[in-house]
């Protein structure tokens, strides 16, 4: 026996022994579970192979199939027979191993027998491929309460990026595994000098619940930051965090629209002129690049003669000689001047009919109510309102949970878009910016086409080599846009509803894990990487930071600063660079 | 109206008495059927009342089989026929207080019956039949019951080690050479010999479950105490689920008495039922199980008949 097989034998107890009732294959077998022993589902065991010359081979796997039966007993009724301590029986116990690691690469099976050993220490590492990883992003504890990792390969864009998470609202904590794998890219220090400029944007859908990323949790506790410190982590909130939200409806000061956080809180808008000059309208429109409907002409027809047309005035626009100083009037503007048949020509083009523009103008006209508090002509244009992850904090949060689902999609359409055309410009990957965004099935349904749509599929397939990471989130993977998910690296699950369980989009977990799932508990999450075959189980620690109003503890000095103080007070009002003096 | 039964034991085990309503051959043993209650006064008994089953039963049993039949050739032109066959004792400790019954220990062994002079072990695989001589002529027919013998002895061995303070063990078939051993019944399921006289036959017959004969003396070589009882499930029929329990004659009645109501309030609970035992009710539940596990443990028996054909075609 060679010396490093004696190191092998002693590291790691021996559970079991390889069944030979029960057919063993190089990618699957079953192990017979020693009296006095257990294995539990995810525990990571590993055996070997002698082969006649040449050196053995190192299986290795995690559990994911335990069964325990009566050996002896033939009828069902037998088990009060055996209870009632009359007839002789064994419990047995046995557990499937679904193979993770072959070293070396020689596919031949354990043969029946061969002892099975826990495997811990650098065994364990080995057998689910963490040894290899040269960045690792620690994403929990296994069911052995020790760390598992994400290969940061997968998550940086190096080798794949995004992140696709799914599981029931409420239970499956989708946002918290989130915000817990960015708070572990930023703080473990995978990313290495990048983690200082690189961006997070988190969209907050529900509740104020992100708002407070920046609090430290006053219900932490010593055990959690024990688990933090396994993991290698600081149990402390998001040192660098702004929160955005929008203006309060009807209220001309613009405050921003939230309730629970009451300090370093910015209101973000976009103002008439914007909203003209970088050609939004298409956002306001949910299918707006369906090629089945019409009156979409009309749509780019009117965005491109707004952006040609409009000028700004006094925090308003001008158009035609008119001033309009809110979306409102915008809009009820637009419409009239396509409803004449004088001017429509020239706003939306001569082959239009009137049944289109109808139909363009229903739609406009509904989304006043919706959008009349984001989009501004009353606000102070050098305010600073404008989302820009380049010159926010690390992370920042867009509160949208306020919002009328319209107003979400043209909030997120229209940051996307920025955000990526400002990655596109740079051209270089670095800095890194990662966006959370829950509810995905809403902005890339599987079904039809809008421009927020198209933003996000650009980002999943084009992302990668910008350093836009998606890590998007829904309840049904089932009802995103196909190439969204396919274009994720990592897959996370959490508890699911039995019928979506069943779908092909979650073809990656065997079928005890699909079982498992749908009783996965809070903070239980199964987490598939490229590196290792077998989705891995971890539970990930409470968050360190407070979730919510009543948890958070002492607020952070910075929030305490308000955005408008950060403003120059020099910068010229309404300052446009043509405008200049040119010399 | 003469009313038909139909027996418990499936055809192939035999019947569970041999004959029309009872056993058939009447021995000639001599009883004495006066010792517990007079011949006259002949009666059901039921356990009194504060008899208690022992927390511990332990349930010993054999099984054997046959893996293969060879002949000899021998120096001379002579042939004799040889019996390889594999015999396993073990034993179960019911501990009914713990409601836990287990295997308390088994053994295997593996011998070539014959009675060829010159033959040596024979190695099949990793096996090892091992040389058991016989006297005699060696027909086939009579090497088949040579098996019980070093069986029996396998199956003293196993129980001595198992034994603790209290317990009762119960020997599947009559005590033979095991009458030295101490809180020990033998269990006769089947009903070969008429002892006792018509008359008290009858009380016997009569019996229901849960219900025992008085205390017999037989006096054969083998003999000793000995009573009959009902196991419960049986099929109405006047013997089925008759057995017969014996113990020492070495025991003063007293102690026979005491041994006869354990065991009827030790028994019947161990009983089969039909559709899962086809020996049942008198085939015991522990019994049952013990033999399927020691028959696991004999081996697979193609596995070992071809071994033997490759062992012995390697010898010739």
């Amino acid at each position: 026996m060679v010396h490093d097989e004696a190191v092998v034998d002693e590291t790691g107890e021996a559970v079991g022994r390889v069944l030979g009732t029960a057919d063993a294959t190089p990618l699957q077998f079953w192990t017979a579970v020693a009296p006095g022993s257990y294995l539990q589902l995810d525990d990571v065991v590993v055996t070997k192979r002698e082969l006649p010359g040449r050196e053995p081979v190192t299986i290795a796997g995690v559990v994911t199939q335990v069964r325990a039966r009566h050996e002896g007993a033939q009828f069902d009724s037998d088990v009060f027979a055996i209870a009632d301590g009359t007839l002789p029986a064994l419990v047995q116990e046995a557990a499937e191993i679904t193979t993770t690691r072959i070293d070396p690469e020689l596919y031949v099976p354990p043969s029946p027998g061969a002892l099975v050993r826990r495997a811990t220490g650098d065994l364990r590492a080995a057998a689910l491929h963490f040894d290899r990883m040269e960045k690792r992003v620690p994403m929990g504890t296994g069911r052995d309460g020790l760390p598992a990792y994400l290969n940061a390969d997968f998550l940086d864009g190096s080798r794949g990026a995004h992140v696709s998470i799914s599981g029931i609202s409420g239970v499956a904590t989708k946002t918290s595994f989130a915000t817990f794998l960015l708070y572990s890219v930023f703080r473990s220090g995978v990313l290495g000098g990048d983690a200082i400029n690189a961006k997070a944007l988190i969209f907050n859908v529900k509740g104020e619940d992100l708002l407070f990323l920046d609090h430290p949790n006053a219900r932490l506790d010593d055990a959690t930051t024990a688990r933090y410190a396994e993991l290698g982590l600081p149990a402390t909130p998001f040192p660098d965090v702004r929160v955005y939200a929008p203006p309060r409806a009807k209220d001309s000061s613009g405050t921003p629209d939230v309730s629970s956080r009451l300090a370093g809180v910015d209101s973000f808008y976009w103002t008439l002129a914007e909203f003209c000059e970088s050609r939004l309208l298409p956002y306001v429109f949910a299918d707006a690049d369906d090629e089945r409907q019409q009156y979409t002409m009309v749509v780019h027809a009117v965005t491109a003669h707004l952006a040609r047309h409009a000028q700004p005035a006094d925090g308003g626009i001008g158009i035609d000689g008119t001033r309009l100083g809110s979306y409102p009037d915008l809009v009820d503007y637009v419409v009239a001047r396509l409803t004449d048949e004088e001017t429509r020509g020239t706003w939306a083009g001569s082959a239009v009919n009137t049944g289109t523009v109808n139909a363009f103008a229903r739609r406009l006209i509904a989304s006043k109510k919706d959008l009349a508090r984001l989009i501004r002509g009353d606000l102070a244009a050098r305010r600073p309102h404008a989302i820009n992850t380049a010159e926010s904090a690390q992370v920042t949060v867009v509160d949208l949970h306020n919002l009328p689902d319209r107003a979400q999609r043209f909030v997120v359409g229209v940051t996307l878009k920025a955000e990526f055309e400002r990655k596109e410009k740079a051209g270089s990957a670095k800095p890194l910016l990662f966006v959370v965004l829950d509810e995905l099935n809403k902005y890339a349904p599987r079904e039809g086409s809008s421009p927020i749509k198209e933003v996000l599929l650009d980002i999943a397939e084009r992302g990668r080599s910008l350093g836009v990471i998606l890590i998007g989130a829904q309840q049904t993977a089932s009802e995103v846009e196909r190439r969204i998910v396919t274009n994720s690296a990592i897959r996370v699950v959490g508890r699911l509803d039995p019928a979506e369980a069943s779908r092909p989009e979650y073809g990656f977990l065997p079928a005890a894990q699909r079982q498992r799932v749908l009783l996965a508990k809070p903070g239980t999450m199964f987490v598939s990487q490229p590196d290792i075959p077998v989705p891995l189980c971890v539970e990930f620690p409470f968050p360190a930071w407070a979730t919510r109003p009543s948890e958070a503890g002492q607020a952070p000095s910075a929030t305490l600063r308000s955005i408008v103080q950060s403003a120059d007070p020099f910068a010229v009002v309404g300052g446009r660079s043509e405008d200049e003096i040119p010399f | 109206m003469t009313r038909l039964y139909m027996d418990t034991w499936a055809a192939s085990y035999g019947a569970a008495f041999q004959g029309g309503d009872g056993p058939s051959s009447p021995s000639t043993a001599k009883i004495e059927t006066h010792h517990e209650v007079d011949t006259e006064a002949w009666h059901p008994i039921v356990a009194p009342e504060g008899v208690r089953p022992p927390d511990v039963v332990l349930l010993v049993d054999g099984v054997q089989r046959v893996d293969g039949t060879l002949s000899t050739e021998e120096d001379d032109g002579a042939s004799f026929p040889g019996l390889a066959a594999s015999y396993a004792a073990g034993v179960v400790r019911c501990d009914l207080a713990r409601g836990a019954a287990e295997l308390a220990g088994a053994q295997v062994a593996r011998a070539l019956f014959t009675a060829s002079p010159s033959v040596g072990d024979v190695i099949a695989g990793q096996v090892r039949y091992a040389v058991h001589k016989v006297s005699g002529s060696g027909e086939l027919s009579k090497l088949q019951g040579s098996v019980q013998g070093p069986l029996t002895a396998l199956e003293v061995e196993i129980s001595a080690t198992a034994r603790t303070d209290g317990d009762l063990l119960v020997v599947d078939g009559p005590l033979r050479g095991r009458r030295h051993l101490p809180r020990t019944i033998g269990y006769v399921k089947t009903q070969q010999s008429q002892y006792l006289p018509p008359a008290l036959a009858l009380v016997v017959t009569a019996l229901r479950p849960w219900q025992r004969s008085p205390v017999f003396a037989l006096g054969t070589a083998w003999g000793g105490w000995s009573w009959y009882m009902r196991l419960p499930g049986s099929s109405g029929a006047p013997w089925s689920g008759i057995v017969r329990v014996e113990c020492s004659p070495d025991l003063s009645i007293e102690q026979a008495v005491e041994l006869a109501n354990l065991s009827l309030v030790t028994l019947p609970r161990f009983a089969s039922t039909s559709y899962k035992d086809p020996r049942a009710p008198q085939n015991l539940i522990p019994i049952a199980g013990l033999e399927r596990r020691l028959r696991g443990l004999l081996g697979d028996p193609r596995l070992l008949h071809r071994a033997l054909t490759l062992a012995t075609a390697r010898l010739t």
